[in-house]
């Protein structure tokens, strides 16, 4: 537990030295990405993992926090207005289609919010077909540190939530409802409130990511973070390190990205072959991920030693 | 026991049908404070209907549910659970990824009178665990207990959200002689500390010794109540079991 304490104090602190320690932009922009994705694939975890309630249109809430913040954003309003509008308008989206959609059990739940994302995908591609350019102006300032803090901030704010999943009253009924919904109403906890402000966390962090995504790009066509491919990295990433533990989601962006670096350089689109094939062993070899993984290692070891 | 005491709760008129069948049937009946009811009937009469209906996990198609003098017809099981109605199923139910201690804390967080905070909840759950001889199980995830851990885990779950009422589904079923007769010691236990018990069973001596009166189901309606001994040697009641010609055989 207290070598667990030390471990994330000193990654966090080397994190937050980073770009002094390494000032070459492209190593900040590499550990840049590392924590978008996180977040992003930890905002899923809230539901997904904590939750048992598997997700398929979480770029919906990552797309509209991007929209609104860049459409904000490059018309004048202060950056950090367009954030939390950016956020407000995911997390009202998550109100929205939460109440719904979580009437639906299993593999309804998850082919309607699919369904949802898709809509507003076409819609966004239909309304808005241009790609989004950074005006001159903007990229004058340019500056890759605030947003690197930012994703930083970001990252610890939705992990601290994870945590708090882990010792919370509210953890534990969510816990509950994931294992067996009809048992936790039998023992007091409202099965569906619980639903519904996991799903409200998930797309508030998901709304947050977008926001970041649409500060940090300099160009890109709006309907872009509505790609299922960001739902679908995001699932990749949680179940590669752990669905419904705190870490899981950071250790699985960290791989995600690495073999993505390695792999697309050499081997382009065939990649994805080999991702298919990564996802495939490692649900089927360690269920619980990375972080699973590591924990049976770590008791076999102690009784080795012992 | 019949008209003892206070009415804890009351089902009137109650129906739930599955398609074309009629699972319950214009039900009514009531459990006293402080007593332990016996649900019978043969399989398919409708007990374990009579038991999600009472609990929510099912709506009524008609009729009224009254605890405490509250009609609760139209409430979620969860709002039940923390009036003060608790459930065990027929098939265990654990949480199956949970520890056995959290599968005890979840109820303890959530029930009746329930402990928010946290640290307060764990040792609560602890001594149930304890009371039910789990305390060596507590850090074990629920799906590797034996059938008997998992029944008494189930028991202790319930336990935990401070029922006033506990409805019993089948708790013997599938436990060794030894294990039933422990069970009966915990239900009289229970009972003694003022928990009104309604319990499915099928094992009639332990009907006999622990019920204090019995309603008999068939098809989804009453057909007989009152003290064991005496319904049970009822000629209706043995017919709905035992069928028309062993009836006859009998006599």
């Amino acid at each position: 537990m207290r070598g667990q304490v030390v471990a994330v104090s000193l990654i966090a602190l080397a994190l937050v030295l980073l770009p002094a320690l390494a000032p070459r932009d492209n190593v900040l922009n590499w550990v840049f990405l590392a924590l978008l994705y996180g977040a992003l694939a930890q905002s899923w975890n809230l539901l997904g993992g904590f939750g048992g309630q598997v997700n398929l249109g979480h770029a919906a809430f990552f797309g509209l926090g991007s929209l609104v913040t860049r459409t904000l954003w490059l018309n004048q309003v202060p950056l950090p207005l367009a954030l939390v509008a950016g956020t407000a308008a995911a997390t009202a989206m998550g109100v929205i289609i939460g109440a719904p959609s979580l009437r639906l059990r299993g593999p309804y739940f998850a082919i309607g919010t699919l369904a949802v994302a898709e809509i507003l995908r076409i819609t966004t591609a239909n309304a808005l077909p241009e790609v989004s350019f950074l005006p001159t102006t903007y990229l004058a300032g340019y500056r890759l540190l605030p947003r690197y803090y930012l994703a930083l901030g970001l990252v610890s704010a939705v992990t601290f939530v994870a945590w708090w999943l882990t010792r919370s009253r509210f953890g534990y009924g969510l816990a509950a409802v994931r294992e067996d919904a009809d048992v936790a109403e039998a023992i007091g906890v409202h099965a569906f409130s619980h639903k519904l402000l996991a799903f409200v966390l998930s797309s508030l962090f998901a709304g947050m990511a977008g926001g970041l995504f649409a500060y940090y790009h300099v160009s890109y066509y709006l309907q872009f973070p509505f790609n299922p491919i960001w739902t679908f990295d995001a699932l990749l990433i949680t179940f590669l390190g752990g669905a419904g533990t705190v870490w899981g989601p950071l250790v699985g962006a960290g791989f995600f990205l690495l073999l993505r670096e390695t792999l697309a350089l050499r081997l382009v689109e065939l990649h994805l072959l080999i991702f298919g094939i990564v996802f495939v062993l490692v649900v089927l070899v360690f269920p619980g991920g990375f972080v699973a993984a590591w924990r049976a290692l770590a008791t076999r070891s102690e009784r080795s030693l012992q | 026991m019949s008209g003892d005491g206070p009415e804890l709760l009351e089902a009137e008129d109650l129906s739930k049908s599955f398609g074309g069948l009629r699972a319950v049937d214009r039900l009514s009946f009531a459990v006293v404070e402080g007593e332990i009811l016996g649900l019978l009937g043969p399989n398919g009469s409708g007990k374990t209907t009579v038991f999600n209906l009472i609990a929510g996990a099912l709506p009524a198609d008609r009729g009224r549910v009254r605890f405490s003098g509250r009609d609760i017809t139209r409430e979620p099981p969860s709002f039940r659970t923390r009036l003060g109605i608790a459930r065990t199923f027929q098939l265990v139910r654990p949480l199956p990824n949970l520890t056995a201690l959290d599968n005890v804390l979840v109820a303890r967080l959530y029930g009746r009178g329930r402990s928010t905070a946290l640290r307060t909840a764990r040792d609560e759950s602890l001594d149930l665990l304890s009371l039910f001889g789990l305390s060596q199980k507590a850090t074990t995830s629920a799906h590797a207990l034996t059938l008997a851990e998992r029944k008494r885990l189930e028991i202790a779950r319930a336990l935990a959200a401070r029922p006033q009422l506990l409805l019993l589904d089948e708790p013997l079923g599938g436990l060794t002689t030894t294990e039933v007769s422990a069970a009966l010691a915990q239900f009289r236990r229970i009972q003694a500390e003022g928990i009104t018990l309604v319990i499915v069973e099928h094992n009639v001596h332990a009907v006999r010794s622990l019920c204090d009166r019995v309603i008999v189901l068939n098809s989804g309606r009453l057909i007989a109540e009152g003290r064991p001994a005496e319904v049970l040697s009822r000629s209706e009641v043995i017919e709905v079991y035992l069928g028309k010609a062993s009836r006859a055989a009998l006599q």
